[in-house]
């Protein structure tokens, strides 16, 4: 039997593979952006081949397919969504236009507002409103609604939106036009927002339902030829999408909320992240993977990733619970540049894949941080993807000189280190970001390295930050593929009551609770989980200090809230935020508000098991393939320095840094302030040198 | 010994510099209560250094950016030798480097092996500050003690001691105790500053750190100096006018100024600006500083350079004292930061000749109202500042419309407005409508943007408003820019339950309004740029179809026919129409 990861990017598709023996490989296929399910189809028949198998016998021997997709994401990036419409309370229609009137860039009078989703003729509003405790102040005109939805009939919509005023508190009219839409337009594709998202924020809710609508879909479509072609070849296995909140679900229950695979190309990583972490007993960590264009960084504790409750794509407001990954442009294609002060920039710009950076060939004659990295040794020219793609060391060497070494009166090779140094700095803000945001010290948290350029850049991001301990998994290059077989099915609900605590209603709080949790279970039903050991409920509560504007979500256990009611959540609330913000105002006896309450409703998955490595020798020279000239950021100098093959470490083999770990798809850096071991998952460890002793002590049986 | 410069180090020097002042926002923004602060933005972080020049700074309002360094200068010399590690000051007056009052800044003195080395600080707007109308929007204000508490620096805590007795005395004359939460809020950001900068000078070492910091001045001044350089020189003079005084009706001021651009120098002189008015429409020296900083910022090819005290060298101000820009004490002062409006107008007016393809059309002048009254709900008080019917079109520029509800230029659309459901939350009040409003933006090639209606209802009895603000008085709305039509003026009037209507000046306080009384708002739109019979018919068209421009304005102002029935352009009449006018 198989279970298969596919991750399908822009530019590449990877599938991870485990078979019955739990033993991984990986695959990579060309991304087929016009219908991406060919491109996994033609991954499907190189495992295959490989596995010496039919396409047939061998899909049909797959019991397990993780697919993380961005056909949704890339319908937003590329504005090729559906023609939509919105039904909203009369005096309201542009608040999704209008965006708070928001500006990101505060000087550039040259930036334009984006184009709305729905655009303003397909925005109606219909007389009705409700009032923020639920209560009708305006009853909904039927006469008012007809037309609106007789006028929208009639202009060959894929899709509709609902969303009226506090919604949230009472569904009534929202229900009523969703009656009437689905008699008239039934092949539209329906979102009611307080369905989607029953939580106060008219722009949140009306951006979120709209985005839903406007690739519900394409997404649609796309999983239906996907099931198709997988049907086709005789696949009787579970499919299931990864989301933007780390978990996954069926084809079934995201065809209601397509919204929800928006952020999902990195959530596989997080998950992964910490899968390794806890092979060496850790329950918090923070990955970090740079690709070619940006950099995702993400905090997990109690060996769960983080979430936050909104985000923005393509400038449009998303507020969907998603792993809280913090991204950042910088990337091995990010370009350098002189200002006209003289200094060193890198990016925002980047070389992307084509034409890449300068060493690539392929016409780039700017020096990228890739660029770099080759001239500073940290990759070896003849040995890029194995050796599969040379790369031009000349050419990176004469861009850097002309670009950056020649203005600045700089040598190549020291024009080269302060690229390399201002990124590392820049990822290390990127770091201290979500670390701040979250109240920790990032140097209690092991670092998980992951992306093609992240080992070269995740130690020398280390030091700058005082981590002790960097993590690169052997597949570090298809981590999020990793991750998505280690996630569960995950389903997020939000309802709004608003209350302070101290008028606040329990048993009308457990109602709410409750609901959510049937919704859950119903959902869950219909994904196979019918066995109660594998279902978990996650409560929690968003609140806030009576006038502040942020909330805090505060996971409890539903038992002790029972018992003890909302003191319970006071006090949660209280020391999360002495926690996070260095203070609390318990005994100032401010008024606290609960703004939503939340459940999360997982449906645990069978993991695949981290394939274990037999203990080798402590020394790994039997892996050293040779030397080479790389540049040590500490010394500000070049040193010939020991190169090991990464494929052929084995657990147990140990050496001091400076070193670099060449395998196939990645390089690691080990800096000289550090040493590195490999565990027993094969994950190459590097730690700084003084803890060294008994954190090997810990790695070895 | 003089140190050898790294250039390299100097970049990283920077982007630690800028982490830490993002820090420091951070932590302000997850912290503060008061929606001025949390939701509207409305601080700067900055560190500074031993002579209170601006190292570094994150400003989520442009307004509040470029001021604080003037009172931290002013520190520097009060206190002389008596700073100290671990304390802290307070400061909000205008007079010796404040924005508006209301701007309250907390500033710390770092130390590193005894020495100086800098002050972290953060300016923020606080939801009262004292003085005799809340919210410190006294538009009767003749002089700045009935404004607000005036705190010239003064120290909260020495040597890491609470000074209980100052700190009482501070709050004990400030209405909201929320802001005395704030105010630990940004001494929280600030303490964050003074560890990360301490770490920093640490690392590298003093004389280091130092010759680095200033190799960064010199070349963000060199920068700056090559984007002036690239200006053509010349004297180009610009005006605007402010309406209403607050005080006698039917006033008009004009800002005068005379923009010198000559090789890499560029000189502002408001020679010839209206005197300082007997009322609260005074901009302190630190607001009109600020103000055409950020003018010219927006003038720039690349207006991300970094923010330190290099950016200013090569510009040069001069604000006659006792005039509008910079009023003699003990003038009011409240007003000061929207004065940008005009001032900025001002100064685009006068580098229209000289970069005309940066500076846009004026923006829709600010006119606001703080609500203020009793929130029976939560059994408190109330003081909000109605962001969302405020927020009117930006000026538009060649190739661009103006940003729809972008609101003041001294926010450059970093100030939000109000989410509908979380402002009926927080605030007796409730929304009738809130909508872009029709035929409001400035006709023209590239057109203003939109401004926005509001009609919105008091729940409680008891209210009152101070409005504060321009943009009413006939003349005063945001004009076109060779050949654009101007935006729409401000409105605001107040609905009575009985019937009664009040049309608001553009400064005053309406007291006593009862339940039910509804407020009605239009936010004006954004000055046009260029013929607006230039402007492509297809795009008038659609924006007739969207309900955006009337068809009478499309006729009128464009010369595009819609027809009435299918809201399709009329082609042929559409051509005749401009041809006509063509002729």
């Amino acid at each position: 039997m198989f279970r298969i990861g596919v991750d399908v990017g822009g530019t590449f598709t990877d599938f991870l593979l485990f078979d019955g023996q739990g033993e991984a490989s990986v695959f990579k296929t060309p991304s087929t952006p016009a219908d991406p399910s060919i491109g996994v189809l033609n991954g499907f028949r190189q495992m295959a081949d490989k596995a010496g198998l039919s396409l047939e016998d061998f899909t049909a021997q797959v019991e397990l397919i993780v697919h993380g997709t961005t056909v949704a994401t890339n319908a937003v990036l590329t504005s090729s969504g559906v023609k939509t419409g919105l039904i909203t309370t009369e005096g309201f229609r542009d608040i999704l236009e209008m965006r708070r009137g928001f500006r990101e860039k505060a000087y550039d009078n040259k930036l334009t507002p984006p184009e709305p989703l729905i655009p303003r003729n397909l925005r109606l509003g219909v007389k009705e409103r409700i009032t923020i405790d639920g209560e009708i102040d305006i009853a909904l005109d039927e006469q008012s609604l007809n037309e609106a939805i007789d006028s929208l009939a009639q202009e060959n919509l894929e899709s509709v939106v609902v969303c009226f005023m506090h919604s949230y508190a009472n569904m009534a009219h929202e229900q009523a036009a969703k009656r009437i839409i689905e008699e008239k337009m039934p092949d539209a594709f329906l979102t009611i927002s307080s369905e989607l998202l029953p939580q106060a924020r008219l722009y949140e809710r009306v951006s979120t339902a709209a985005l839903n609508c406007y690739v519900g879909p394409v997404l649609r479509k796309y999983l239906s030829f996907l099931s198709a072609a997988l049907d086709e070849n005789g696949f009787a296995g579970v499919l299931l999408i990864m989301q933007s909140n780390g978990g996954v679900a069926t084809p079934q229950s995201m065809a209601q909320t397509p919204v929800m695979t928006l952020l999902s190309g990195p959530a596989g990583g997080p998950v992964a992240g910490i899968s390794f972490a806890k092979v060496q007993g850790h329950n918090q960590c923070i990955t970090i993977d740079m690709g070619g264009t940006s950099f995702d960084a993400a905090l997990i504790q109690n060996g769960e990733p983080l979430l936050r409750s909104e985000g923005w794509i393509n400038r449009q407001r998303l507020a969907l619970p998603m792993l809280d990954i913090h991204t950042i442009g910088s990337g091995g294609g990010s370009i350098g540049w002189i200002d006209d002060g003289g200094l060193l920039r890198m990016g925002p710009e980047s070389a992307g894949a084509d034409p890449g950076p300068a060493c690539y060939g392929k016409g780039g004659d700017r020096p990228t941080c890739t660029d770099a990295n080759l001239v500073l040794g940290y990759l070896n020219p003849d040995y890029f993807l194995g050796g599969d793609m040379g790369l031009n060391l000349e050419a990176a060497r004469n861009a850097i000189e002309k670009h950056i070494a020649t203005p600045m009166g700089l040598s190549i090779e020291a024009a080269a280190a302060g690229m390399s140094n201002i990124m590392n700095v820049d990822m290390a803000a990127g770091l201290r970001e979500i670390s701040v945001r979250r109240g920790v010290d990032p140097r209690e948290y092991p670092l998980i390295v992951a992306g093609g350029a992240g080992p070269i850049h995740g130690a020398m991001i280390a030091l700058e930050m005082e981590i002790p301990l960097v993590l690169v998994p052997r597949d570090s290059s298809i981590f999020c593929a990793g991750g998505m077989l280690r996630s569960d099915l995950k389903h997020s609900y939000v309802r709004t009551y608003y209350a302070l605590t101290s008028r606040a209603d329990q048993a009308l709080m457990l109602n709410y609770l409750d609901d959510m949790e049937a919704e859950g279970r119903r959902v869950l039903k219909g994904e196979k989980v019918d066995d109660e050991s594998r279902l978990r409920m996650i409560h929690a509560a968003d609140i806030r200090y009576l006038g502040q504007h942020n909330e805090i979500t505060v996971d409890f256990d539903l038992a002790d809230f029972k018992q003890r009611g909302v003191e319970l959540l006071g006090e949660l609330f209280h020391a999360a935020h002495d926690r996070l913000y260095g203070y609390s105002l318990k005994d100032s006896g401010t008024e606290m508000e609960i703004v939503n309450l939340r459940l999360t409703a997982l449906g645990i998955t069978q993991k695949p098991d981290v394939a274990k490595m037999a203990l080798g020798e402590a020394d790994a020279s039997a892996s050293l393939k040779g030397s080479r000239q790389v540049y040590i950021p500490g010394e500000q100098a070049f040193s010939d320095i020991p190169v090991y093959d990464g494929d052929t470490l084995v657990y147990g083999n140990r050496a001091s840094g400076p070193a670099i770990i060449e395998q196939v798809t990645t390089t690691t850096f080990v800096p000289p302030e550090y040493d590195f071991i490999v565990d027993t998952a094969g994950t190459f460890s590097l730690y700084l040198r003084q803890s060294g002793d008994n954190y090997v002590k810990k790695i070895l049986p | 010994m003089t140190e050898s410069i790294d250039p390299i180090l100097v970049t990283v020097i920077q982007h630690r510099l800028k982490a830490i002042t993002e820090e420091m926002g951070l932590v302000m923004l997850r912290t503060a209560r008061s929606p001025i602060l949390s939701e509207a933005r409305d601080f700067v972080t900055g560190l500074y250094d031993a002579r209170g020049e601006l190292m570094e700074q994150t400003a989520y309002i442009p307004i509040l950016a470029f001021a604080v360094p003037l009172s931290i200068k002013y520190m520097v010399e009060y206190y002389g030798d008596e700073l100290y590690p671990g304390d802290v000051i307070i400061h909000n007056d205008p007079y010796t480097g404040g924005n508006q009052p209301a701007d309250v800044k907390i500033v710390r003195p770092i130390f590193v092996d005894g020495q100086l080395v800098g002050f972290s600080a953060i300016n923020g707007h606080q939801a009262d500050v004292g003085g005799a109308v809340a919210g410190a929007y006294n538009p009767g204000a003749t002089e700045i003690w009935q404004e607000s508490l005036r705190i010239t620096p003064v120290k909260l805590y020495e040597k890491g001691v609470k000074r209980r007795d100052v700190w009482d005395l501070i709050f004990g004359n400030i209405r909201f105790p929320i802001v005395e939460e704030d105010i630990q809020a940004a001494m929280g950001g600030c303490a964050v500053g003074e560890r990360e900068l301490i770490k920093l000078v640490e690392r590298h070492g003093h004389d280091r750190f130092r010759a680095h910091l200033e190799h960064l001045y010199d070349a963000t001044e060199q920068q700056m100096r090559a984007e002036i350089s690239a200006m053509p020189d010349g004297v180009y003079h610009g005006e605007s006018t402010a309406y209403y005084d607050g005080i006698n009706p039917g006033t008009e001021m004009d800002i005068k100024v005379a923009v010198t651009i000559a090789g890499d120098e560029i000189n502002f002189d408001f020679t010839g600006t209206a005197p300082q008015t007997p009322g609260f429409v005074n901009a302190p020296l630190g607001s009109s500083m600020t103000s055409v900083i950020l003018s010219l910022l927006m003038c720039l090819k690349d207006p991300d350079l970094p923010q330190n005290e290099g950016m200013s060298r090569p510009i040069k101000m001069h604000m006659p004292l006792g005039s509008m820009v910079n009023p003699e004490f003990p003038a009011a002062s409240t007003f000061g930061n929207h004065l940008s409006d005009q001032i900025s107008a001002a100064i685009f007016n006068a580098m229209a000749d000289a970069v005309p393809d940066r500076v846009t059309a004026p923006w829709n002048p600010l006119f606001a109202i703080a609500a203020i009254g009793f929130n029976e709900r939560i059994n408190q008080p109330f003081v909000d500042i109605l962001f969302n019917g405020l927020k009117g079109g930006g000026g538009a520029m060649q190739g661009v419309n103006g940003y729809d509800h972008i609101g003041l230029i001294a926010c450059g659309g970093g100030l939000l407005a109000q989410d509908p459901e979380m402002f009926e939350m927080k605030d007796p009040l409730f929304i009738h409508s809130f909508e872009y409003k029709a035929d409001s933006a400035g006709a023209g090639q590239w057109r203003g943007g939109l401004g926005v209606e509001m009609k919105m209802e008091f729940l409680g009895d008891g209210n009152m408003i101070s409005a504060f603000g321009d943009g009413i008085d006939p003349g005063s709305e945001a004009g076109g820019l060779n050949g654009g039509g101007a935006g729409t003026l401000n409105q605001g009037e107040l609905l009575y339950a009985d019937g009664n209507t009040h049309v608001c000046a553009s400064k005053e306080m309406v007291v006593g309004i009862p339940k039910g009384t509804v407020w009605h708002q239009i936010a004006g739109g954004g000055g046009g740029y260029g013929d607006p019979f230039k402007r492509p018919a297809e795009e008038v068209a659609r924006e007739v179809f969207y309900g955006l421009i009337s068809p009478q304005a499309a006729e009128g102002d464009y010369g595009v026919v819609v027809d009435p029935e299918s809201m399709a352009l009329d082609g042929p009449k559409t051509e005749a129409l401009r041809a006509s006018h063509a002729g």
